[in-house]
């Protein structure tokens, strides 16, 4: 009897045993284990956020897109039942008011409850300077990477994430390009290597460890397909910095490259299809981001508290204006906010000379407090401040473009700062300067200064294009390397607006005023 | 940094946008319009997206 218990006991076990090992072999099959014939895995990806949380309603655009937190309910859907890598391609911390006013700091809360899995540090995550962007890979609650730049132990080179069974290595890359994109401040003692040779580096040692190997990029597009053909060994580079649209995966070389357009207005999806022997792409989408759905409360509540605190921060005040300070006229002759602001920018810049367009200068600032959003309104246009190495020569065609329109219909009448200007307004345009003096000296046309602007007119806006003389050439060059402070352009800092040199001059300072002076004067 | 935009010449600094390439070839008035900006590969990219040295985009 005992024997026979003991018979039934033994065949019980073994049918425990063998239920538990096929529904084991079955859960490896259904996710990311190397035992199944072919695992299924899910990359969700995100680039170029700049802090856009809400949705919003870009140029050109009839409707507002956008918007995390119902960019986190597909993120969620997306998820169930799926070996899931959530990725972030850089430029996330910076960019829209909503993370600006606390330095990324909403972004990252938001990441971390999103369940991201890595982000690359783009050019942009290094605008807010060294200490602040230590602080926020001390709150994230994922690995921030970017393999080339030396100097900062705090951003990793790579991430070796297991999933479910299966090795994936994730290399970051920043642009090289970097020094030139933030203040030099931002990047002092950093140093950012070539890409393809830092990737190769570290697949030469960690690939053979992996069974996936991705790149997260914040190179751009051109930079992403180069890396494709010159390193071998990448099965996916999910990419950012260009804000290309990449409806889908393209092959470049054996390597998949994914990029997910701007501003959260969509999610990239791609499903890779593992297996020993290799990779396989099922799919590849983007998932255009629209309110309608249904959108994740905790993300939702999130946006709401710091737009909220937004709203504050424009309410604050931040010094008082003792005077009114008139912009309106900007466009046809000096007013006394012309005057201030492109001290502002000359003083703020350590530059000799300033310029702004008078049709980037909106309205009055009245007497008394001045609130944050007081200088957002009369300063618009999120320019950010270039000084350029020009000689007098020059700086006399930029003030005779300045004065080639003087109907006061455009944009281009120039306010200054740092020399006095004397014109006749009956001569014919490019005849129109009659005088210019620095520090009651007459200006030296071989002689170089110092002259501050906005990134519009560097560009050519207004017809400016005497600025490009200042570029170095780079089109016979392709080796050109940026180097803050040498040659012509001596900054170009694209993590902070005039606006905000502004904003921060008037806390400084408490209390401003300004008288117009006679430094734009016509002869007639 | 040389680049084109619709096959007319651009001269831009490095870091630039594809905004900065539209203010100089007066055409930033077209994307108010609702027309798009493509790059030579044919896919859509945004005003601020980083230009390259050398590349082609066209506005559409």
């Amino acid at each position: 009897m005992r024997s026979v218990r003991r018979t039934e006991r033994a065949i019980q076990k073994k049918w425990i045993i063998g239920w538990i090992l096929v529904l084991s072999l079955l859960v490896a099959g259904a996710g990311f284990g190397w035992a199944g014939e072919e695992a299924r895995l899910r990359i969700l990806y995100l680039n170029d956020f700049h802090g856009y949380a809400e949705p919003h309603r870009p140029v050109g655009s009839s409707e507002a897109i956008g918007g995390i937190a119902h960019l986190a309910a597909e993120v969620n859907r997306l998820r169930v039942g799926q070996p899931t890598l959530l990725l972030a391609a850089g430029d996330m911390i910076q960019g829209n008011q909503w993370a600006n006013f606390f330095q990324g700091a909403s972004v990252l809360r938001v990441m971390n409850t999103l369940g991201f899995d890595a982000l690359v540090v783009g050019n942009h995550e290094f605008d807010f300077g060294q200490e602040v962007l230590k602080q926020r890979i001390g709150e994230a609650a994922f690995p921030v990477l970017g393999a080339n730049v030396e100097g900062l132990p705090e951003i990793k080179p790579y991430v070796l994430k297991e999933i479910e069974g299966g090795k994936v290595l994730i290399i970051g890359a920043v642009t090289e390009d970097t020094p030139v994109m933030t203040h030099p401040r931002n990047v002092a003692g950093l140093v950012f290597l070539s890409p393809e040779s830092t990737i190769q580096r570290i697949l030469t040692a960690h690939a053979p460890e992996a069974d996936l190997v991705i790149v997260l990029s914040h190179l751009g597009l051109p930079a992403d397909r180069k890396l494709a053909q010159q390193v071998k060994g990448i099965h996916l580079i999910v990419g950012g910095h260009t804000h290309t649209r990449i409806e889908q995966p393209l092959k470049v070389n054996g390597t998949w490259i994914v990029q997910a357009w701007e501003d959260g207005k969509v999610l990239g999806c791609l499903d890779l299809m593992i297996s020993k022997g290799g990779i396989r792409l099922s799919e590849g989408r983007l998932i255009d981001i629209k309110p309608g759905r249904e959108p994740v409360k905790e993300i939702s509540a999130l946006v709401e508290e710091f737009s909220r605190r937004v709203k504050g921060e424009l309410e604050e005040v931040i010094g008082e204006a003792l005077v009114d300070l008139e912009g309106q006229g900007a466009r046809r002759q000096e007013t006394n906010l012309g005057d201030l602001l492109t001290d502002i920018l000359r003083i703020e810049t350590g530059a000799d000379l300033a310029v702004l367009n008078g049709g980037g200068i909106r309205t009055d600032i009245p007497q008394g407090p001045i609130q944050v959003k007081t200088v957002l309104d009369a300063l618009p246009f999120n320019n950010f401040p270039v000084v350029l190495r020009l000689s007098g020569k020059e700086i006399r065609e930029v003030l005779e473009q300045g004065v080639s329109d003087l109907g006061g219909h455009g944009g281009k009448f120039l306010q200054v700062s740092g020399l006095r200007l004397i014109y006749r307004q009956s001569a014919p345009p490019g005849n129109r300067v009659q005088e210019i003096r620095i520090n009651g000296q007459p200006l030296e046309p071989d002689r170089e200064y110092l002259l501050a602007t906005n990134d519009f007119l560097a560009a050519g806006g207004d017809g400016f294009s005497v600025f490009k003389k200042a570029f170095p050439d780079q089109a016979s060059s392709p080796d050109w390397k940026p180097e803050p402070g040498s040659g012509k352009v001596v900054l170009y800092d694209r993590g902070r607006t005039v606006q905000e040199l502004v904003i921060a001059y008037i806390k400084r300072q408490k209390k401003v005023t300004a008288a117009t002076d006679g430094r734009i004067r016509s002869r007639e | 940094m040389n680049l084109w935009v619709n096959n007319q010449p651009v001269d831009l600094l490095k870091g630039m946008t594809v905004r900065h390439a539209l203010i100089q070839a007066d055409l930033v008035k077209e994307i108010e319009k609702g027309k798009k900006v493509y790059d030579e590969w044919g896919n859509e990219v945004g005003l601020d997206g980083v230009v390259e040295e050398g590349q082609r985009f066209e506005v559409k």
